[in-house]
């Protein structure tokens, strides 16, 4: 195997030490080997014949050919589906393409390393309060508990990886979290050393490109990451998912929740007197976490729906506003309950605008209850949502400014109980129901996303 | 801090009894510390003159309102050589390489946020 640089002997030094390389890398100066390949992106990859035949050809980065050149060669795969890389990406034109040339002498940026610096060593004069001092200089406006290397060390005991190992780049400002610094603000955070395994999955999910935390970090509108959580490690770790889902009941949600936020402010850079320009914010910035309460769930648990096995944890990461509370104690069938809450998801992003936002509907026990107790299945409640939940035209009369009244032509007309309406959702699928919370009490409740789909951000689930 | 006026200070005060105390002073930063090159940027322009200006919309809805004035501005007004107009696919994501790539060669490029 040999790699081809197009970079410079620096940069390309660089990248291998971060990257480790074991095979030979070849620099290209005057790109004699790229213009003989007739590339046209970086990255390109061919596999030659033992007669230098060019057998196949790939361009760009996509884990499905990795994988497939791999078993060509009678290997393992080689890329994970989960490693928190996207699955491919069409890669950037070939420097030997590039009209302007003549900038060629500066450093290509050094991407894809694995590894990064030691965190450096922060020393609190004398006399100081170390407690104050964090809370002064880190953090999100509450005490943390100092990071001392004493207390890293016991944090690095629920990780195996190497201290050093990058797990991604959080953006928007694409800090290293090396497995250390998120070490340090699972301390700060007040996590239990086991939330590592937690952790480290989840800084991968979060920097996921369908998620584009970049945008949700940035923008002004309130979303912040729910993070929810499936599967048994809701009992190992003690997360809590029956009364007060949403709330302070449980140092697993809360340290989890808040080990997230941290980690996007310190190591992200979006800090709320900055670059997160959000206008007035969401709680859930301090954390946002739930479980769901798959034991009061009538069917399959959410991560399930997602494409994993029920025995295997997983986590879902939703860019999300605060939830808004549906009380309905007196309905006794699926259509009254869901129509309840189908009139709270009309008035998701704003009321007029229909399809730009997907929703979650995070139902308690007695409601999932009432709806299958009927014989309804999940899907057939998604569905029921989703034909129901509509704006109606009438709505849009004597307000052509209004948001989503210049978007009408885009919209679906379909009638709700006689009324002509606007469909709220793109599919039934932009709804998404969990079962959380106390097994007494009839509240469930909508909470809207932000930009939906590959133009704004995706909902990811990752194994734990 | 977060969330205070950077033009106000704030008496933390000094607990006397930590003098001396025996408790670890020693942090590991929790903060980022990756290292960014620093790019320098190009003298301000003096006038726009037979420059080339790039106008960027982010897509946000009334962008464009926005951006033709601005253009028939520069053009009328100021003499401009030439504008180059383009797009973000969406508001949401970081402008993609191939609209970057579009600016690129403008003397000076104005962002329309909008909305």
């Amino acid at each position: 195997m040999i790699g081809i640089s197009q970079d410079d002997d620096v940069a390309t030094n660089e990248f291998r030490r971060q990257l480790a390389t074991t095979f030979a890398v070849q620099r290209d100066p005057g790109f004699a080997l790229s213009r003989a390949f007739d590339l046209s992106f970086v990255p390109s990859l061919f596999l030659l014949g033992r007669d230098g035949r060019v057998l196949r050809s790939h361009f760009g980065f996509d884990k499905s050919t990795l994988n497939e050149i791999a078993a060509q060669m009678g290997c393992t795969p080689v890329a994970e589906e989960f490693d928190g890389a996207p699955h491919s990406k069409p890669g950037c034109m070939s420097r030997h393409l590039e009209p302007r040339v003549d900038d060629e002498s500066a450093p290509a940026p050094v991407i894809g390393s694995a590894h990064g610096v030691p965190a450096s060593i922060v020393e609190i004069p004398d006399g100081e309060d170390p407690f104050e001092y964090c809370f002064q200089t880190f953090g999100d406006g509450l005490p943390v508990i100092p990071p001392t290397p004493e207390r890293i060390a016991h944090m690095l005991n629920g990780a195996s990886l190497e201290r050093t190992e990058i797990i991604a780049r959080v953006p928007p400002c694409y800090g290293e979290a090396t497995v250390e610094k998120i070490a340090a603000n699972a301390v700060m955070a007040g996590c239990v050393p086991d939330m590592m395994r937690v952790l480290l999955p989840l800084v991968r999910a979060v920097c996921d490109e369908r998620l584009n935390i970049h945008g949700v970090q940035a923008t002004t509108h309130f979303a912040a990451p729910l993070i929810i959580i499936n599967g048994p490690i809701r009992n190992e770790l003690r997360f809590a998912y029956r009364q007060n889902a949403f709330s302070n009941v449980a140092r697993a949600n809360s340290t989890l929740g808040r080990a997230l936020q941290l980690i996007l402010l310190n190591i992200g850079g979006a800090r709320p007197d900055g670059i997160d320009m959000s206008t007035l914010g969401n709680p859930g910035k301090f954390s946002y976490c739930i479980a769901e309460h798959e034991e009061a769930n009538p069917w399959e648990p959410f991560h399930v729906e997602r494409g994993f096995n029920r025995q295997q944890s997983a986590l879902t990461l939703f860019a999300a506003e605060a939830p808004h509370g549906i009380s309905e104690h007196t309905a006794r069938t699926p259509e009254q309950v869901l129509k309840s809450i189908s009139y709270a998801l009309a008035t998701v992003w704003t009321y007029r605008l229909c399809l730009g936002s997907d929703a979650l509907v995070v139902l308690s026990p007695e409601h999932a209850l009432t709806i299958h107790r009927a014989g309804w299945s999940k899907q057939q409640a998604r569905e029921f949502l989703f034909e129901n939940t509509g704006v109606p035209l009438r709505a849009y009369e004597g307000a052509p400014d209004a948001e989503g009244s210049q978007m009408v032509t885009k919209f679906q007309e379909i009638l709700i109980d006689g009324d002509r309406c606007y469909q709220k959702f793109r599919s039934p699928e932009s709804i998404r129901i969990i079962v959380a919370g106390g097994t007494a009490g009839k509240f469930s409740a909508v909470i809207g996303g932000w930009v939906a789909g590959p133009r704004g951000s995706e909902m990811v689930t990752y194994p734990i | 801090m977060a969330g205070e006026n950077s033009s106000t200070k704030i008496f933390f005060g000094r607990l006397s009894s930590l003098k001396g105390m025996k408790m670890s002073v020693k942090l590991i930063n929790p903060m980022n510390e990756t290292l960014v090159r620093v790019s320098v940027p190009p003298a301000r322009l003096r006038n726009l003159e037979g420059k080339t200006i790039g106008l960027l919309d982010i897509s946000k809805t009334g962008g464009n309102l926005f951006l033709d004035r601005l253009e028939q501005l520069l053009r009328e007004q100021f003499q401009v050589a030439s504008v180059v107009r383009t797009m973000k696919p969406t508001f949401a994501k970081p402008a993609p390489q191939v609209v970057i790539e579009q600016l690129r060669g403008a003397d000076a490029v104005i962002e329309a946020l909008a909305d």
